[in-house]
């Protein structure tokens, strides 16, 4: 602690209204005990940075007014709790927005409902391991996504609530570029792979192929053609509990003998009274895409 | 008497870890709102100032202001264990956790799909731990920050080790590895014959150096992914007429990831360029170890003998650029990424047996060929800030992707080889989208939003078909598809008191040339939010509506109507006492029409509908007993509905009427009762012990498959810092 009061009695006070972090410390000393911890204390222990760049005032602004007023929120430059959302993300990007992960952050969701940087990130007293969140992990967005908590408790799941993967494997909750699938339009905040893929064959490679027969659903509309990827109570994350009725969606005999619009009746031997005919993929293995079939037999 | 001399301010000190360490939400840090006994002395000792005592109401806070943990996993154990603010070494700050135990099991009913579901075991376990490094100053000669965090090592289903190890200025390393064991009974694709056994390895490492650097960052990662083990798969022989055979597979697949980058800034503008290589190999190999017949009537085929290899090797290089700059009244950032991905691939399948009529059959097949992928995506995003209340972003994407390829095929009966056919396809999917945003924030209480959204897909397929030794013997198609779609999203934001929230959006769509009938076509999304929080309280409700409906209803048509409300509440009544509760309802009926074939009729008088009613409640409380001992009880459970029918299909139903009925709603119940308490039994260390209840209940069954099972799972722990 007294070494790192002395990093912070390094910082420079400076013209236009700058106090340094020092000054803080007197009636601030629950933040300053533990901001060694914090990832912005680099910014303290680098001592070379200009006061706007250094400790508490790098974000907080300069904080003569507020010493002299012997404290009050009204007389910090940035206090956050009373600032309007749009404000707290332009303090917050003066630094980050040369993070390429937070570059559609003005048009994302979250910016655009209202919810901004202090909703999901507590700066000073975050509980989390990492990325100064505001609540442990995935529990952070769950606060508001209490329909996408209870698809996770469903019996089939991807393991979030296990602690095995976060929202965050597959969404960038700062925005993201248009999706490369379903008409570049929805959804808005899925992350795309390093080969401009949805976020579900990050971890599920051997489902990206290339493939010489694709199924075009896969690669055109995504994984959510088929699967609901928090949960589902469906095993597999299907949509629908039986084989049949998740394929008879799109095959249902509506095509006109293009691949395109609609899909073609199937042969007379697809009998659906027979039980053979009723588990799709027993003989169309390779649902996803295969090399040796057109029909995915193998 | 010790207990009496302690000041405030040490009680406060005490309540930190709580706060900073432990398992974020209100009730998990309330449980950790237990006196520390040794703080205030030991803290002396190592040379600490005193807190000033105004600290302990904003520590008090900083302990209540999270809320329960949502989720209902026992293991690691929340509670706090050790000195909150660690021990000294050096420059250096150290905190460290480690709960070891042994996790039980005992289930009953169907164990194939418990372990689809949950999947814990028996055995000893380090359920989980933590171990923070911090160096005081900032300045550590070969590190600043190590954090370690493990979870369910030792055997458990689930496990992930997450490591970062960082020096100010100079690197920063993150490491992330997770071991999943998947086991999938397969019933609901195959009957069980699609059985997967599992194991799928992820690990991902990244080095940033000069993290901090106003000029440059160089990053270089590896990532490596692979799934092993024993599987069933299914091979349909000797015909496309004949019985699917349940065949052993082993699942041999790898990817490996490499990454270099380089970030400049100069002139206020950010570049990035990456480049990845990532090469992956598939060899799994499937056979048959003994014969097997066939189950279907009238259908006599035995396959005696079965091998198939199919490897599939190559590699997805990329690279991704980008530039950015954020300047006072306006913003600029763009990317540009392009990978060409390749693949090469042979099969040789080899069956012999009898065929569905009973003659002896041998069948060879062998395939060759390779497929290429490049995939090109660019993003453009232009944001103007008129004044300080209005942002105006516009974002241009265009991404084409290119999959092509050619098999050979040749299929050999006794030995006789056939005529190769050589199969060409591609697939391309250019889209083009821009998208215009417009926020205001009219007021501190009064924010709205508008977007317009158009998208322009072309969709090329072309298959073509030869057979190289007949001359004259090309086929091919080509299917051209234009889509569009326009769009229109608004909403807004209302804040009426500090700590209420509001929020309504709305979205419409429509899509012209949709590629399935499920595509959204005519769609809208209606959605409210609304939360009001406090330090001890939040409570929140929330409505989304998606409905795709396309009328009229016609064998190419489909349409869906999904709803999901739900409503949360998080309650710190006091230091030892905390409710979480939430309830979801999620709706969906769908209904498209169908035509197929049945008992060789044509069938053109039925609709594919499915409804499902999913009611979704979660509960929890926290008790602290005394300051020893923390008490966590909680239930969840997921139960659907259906439509409301007693039965899967009416009585009297028969044919292909009663087939459809008994697959257009599914109900069950799955429940999650759990216990868990925890007690501290020095202040470094605790004991913990917990169980949780699975009940997985299916109303019908689906194809005579009865996948019901229940479970016990627990597990006593020590949780011990040193």
């Amino acid at each position: 602690m007294l070494l790192s009061s002395a990093a912070m009695a390094q910082t420079p006070p400076a013209a236009a209204g700058f106090v340094g972090s020092n000054a803080c410390n007197t009636c601030h000393a629950d933040v300053w005990s533990t901001f060694y911890k914090n990832p912005h204390y680099q910014s303290l222990a680098a001592g070379d940075r200009p006061p706007a760049e250094t400790g508490c005032e790098s974000c907080h602004g300069p904080g003569q007014a507020h010493v002299a007023a012997r404290g009050g929120k009204a007389t910090i430059a940035h206090a956050f709790s009373i600032m309007q959302p749009k404000a707290t993300m332009e303090v917050c990007l003066t630094c980050h927005a040369k993070d390429l992960q937070k570059s559609n952050i003005r048009r994302s969701e979250h910016t655009l409902n209202g919810v901004t940087c202090t909703d999901c990130h507590s700066i000073h007293h975050s509980p989390s391991a990492k990325f100064l969140l505001a609540k442990q992990r995935s529990e952070t967005c769950f606060a508001c996504h209490s329909t996408v908590r209870a698809q996770f408790d469903m019996p089939s799941k991807h393991r979030v609530n296990e602690g095995f993967m976060d929202c965050w494997d597959c969404h960038n909750p700062h925005g993201t570029f248009a999706p490369t699938w379903r008409m570049g339009s929805r959804p808005h905040m899925v992350e795309q792979t390093a080969f401009n893929d949805e976020a579900c064959l990050k971890c599920h490679s051997d489902k990206r192929g290339p493939f010489v027969f694709e199924h075009p659903p896969t690669v055109v509309e995504g994984c959510e053609t088929c699967h609901y990827p928090h949960g589902s109570t469906n095993g597999r994350l299907l949509q629908r509990p039986v084989t049949m009725t998740l394929c008879l969606g799109c095959h249902n005999g509506g095509g006109t003998g293009t691949r395109l619009a609609g899909v073609d009746i199937q042969t007379a031997q697809h009998n659906l009274l027979d039980p053979k005919y009723q588990r799709c993929t027993t003989c169309h293995v390779r649902i996803h895409g295969s090399n040796a079939s057109a029909f995915f037999l193998r | 008497m010790r207990m009496a001399t302690r000041t405030r301010d040490c009680a406060a000190r005490a309540l930190v870890p709580a706060a900073s360490r432990l398992i974020g939400t209100p009730a998990a840090r309330a449980g950790g709102l237990v006196y520390r006994k040794q703080t205030c002395r030991d803290e002396s000792r190592h040379g600490r100032h005193q807190c000033p005592r105004h600290v302990l109401p904003i520590l008090i806070l900083m302990a209540c202001a999270g809320l329960l943990p949502a989720q209902q996993v026992l293991a690691p154990t929340g509670e706090p264990v050790g000195s909150p603010r660690g021990e000294d070494a050096g420059s250096y700050n150290i905190t460290d956790s480690f709960e070891t135990g042994y996790r039980f099991a005992t289930i009953g009913g169907n164990d194939g799909l418990y372990r689809s579901d949950i999947n814990f075991g028996n055995g000893l376990r380090l359920l989980g731990s933590t171990l923070t490094i911090d160096s005081k100053d900032g300045h550590g000669r070969y590190f600043d920050e190590i954090l370690l965090t493990t979870i369910g090592l030792g055997n458990d289903p689930y496990e992930s080790v997450i490591l970062r190890v960082h020096k100010n200025r100079l690197y920063r390393y993150d490491m992330n590895w997770r071991e999943n064991r998947f086991f999938d009974p397969g019933v609901a694709i195959s009957g069980g014959g699609h059985l997967l056994n599992t194991t799928r390895l992820l690990q991902d490492h990244d080095l940033t150096l000069l993290p901090d650097n106003s000029r440059a960052q160089f990053d270089v990662g590896y990532s490596r992914n692979t799934q092993t083990g024993p599987g069933l798969t299914t091979a349909q022989e000797f015909d496309t007429q004949s019985a699917a055979f349940p065949v052993f597979t082993d699942v041999r697949q790898q990817w490996n990831d490499f990454r270099l980058g380089v970030t400049l800034h100069a002139a206020g503008f950010t570049i990035l360029a990456r480049r990845t290589w990532e090469f992956f190999k598939q060899d799994n190999v499937d056979n048959l170890t003994g014969s097997e017949g066939s189950t279907e009537p009238n259908d006599l085929s035995v396959l005696q003998q079965f091998s198939r290899a199919q490897p599939y090797h190559g590699s997805n290089p990329s690279w991704l650029g980008s530039l950015f700059t954020n300047r006072q009244r306006w913003a600029v950032n763009a990317r540009l990424s392009y990978a060409s991905g390749d693949g090469n691939f042979a099969l040789d399948e080899l069956a012999t047996g009898l065929d569905r009529f009973g003659g002896a059959a041998n069948r060879e097949i062998l395939v060759s060929g390779s497929a290429q992928r490049p995939a090109l995506a660019g993003d453009f995003n232009l944001s103007l800030f008129p004044s300080d209340k209005l942002s105006i972003v516009n974002h241009t994407a265009v991404s084409n992707t290119r999959i092509d390829g050619d098999s050979y095929y040749t299929e050999y009966d006794y030995g006789t080889g056939g005529l190769t056919s050589l199969s060409f396809n591609f697939l391309g999917v250019r889209t083009v989208s821009n998208r215009t945003d417009l926020h205001y924030s009219a007021k501190k209480w009064l924010g709205l939003y508008a977007g317009y959204t158009y998208s322009d897909r072309r969709i090329r397929v072309l298959e073509a078909e030869s057979i190289p030794s007949i001359a004259n013997s090309s086929l091919s198609n080509f299917y051209p598809q234009e889509s569009t779609l326009s769009s229109v999203a608004a909403g807004l934001r209302l804040q009426p008191v500090k700590g209420w929230t509001v929020n309504l959006e709305g979205e419409g769509g429509h899509a012209s040339g949709a590629l399935t009938p499920i595509s959204d076509r005519n769609y809208h999304t209606l959605g409210g939010r609304t939360q009001y929080r406090t330090k001890k309280l939040q409570v929140g409700a929330t409505y989304r509506e998606v409905y795709n409906e396309n009328a009229p209803l016609s064998f190419t048509t489909y349409s869906s109507r999904s709803r999901q409300a739900g409503g949360s509440a998080s309650w710190q009544v006091n230091r030892w006492l905390t409710f979480d509760t939430s309830y979801s309802k999620l709706h969906l009926d769908s209904v498209g029409g169908l035509q197929f074939f049945a008992a060789s009729q044509f069938q053109t008088a039925y609709d594919s509908i499915y409804i499902s009613n999913i009611h979704a409640a979660n509960a929890g409380a926290r008790f602290a007993i005394g300051r020893r001992a923390d008490l966590l009880v909680g239930y969840s459970i997921t139960k659907d509905t259906g439509d409301g029918r007693a039965t899967a299909a009416p009585s009297g139903a028969s044919g292909v009427a009663a087939l459809l009925d008994s697959v257009q709603t599914f109900p069950l119940t799955y429940q999650s009762p759990m216990a868990r308490v925890s007690i501290r039994i020095t202040p470094k260390l605790r004991w913990n012990a917990a169980w949780q209840y699975y009940g997985y209940n299916e109303q019908f069954q689906l194809f005579s498959y009865y996948e019901n099972y229940h479970a016990h799972t627990g597990f006593t722990s020590l949780q011990w810092s040193f």
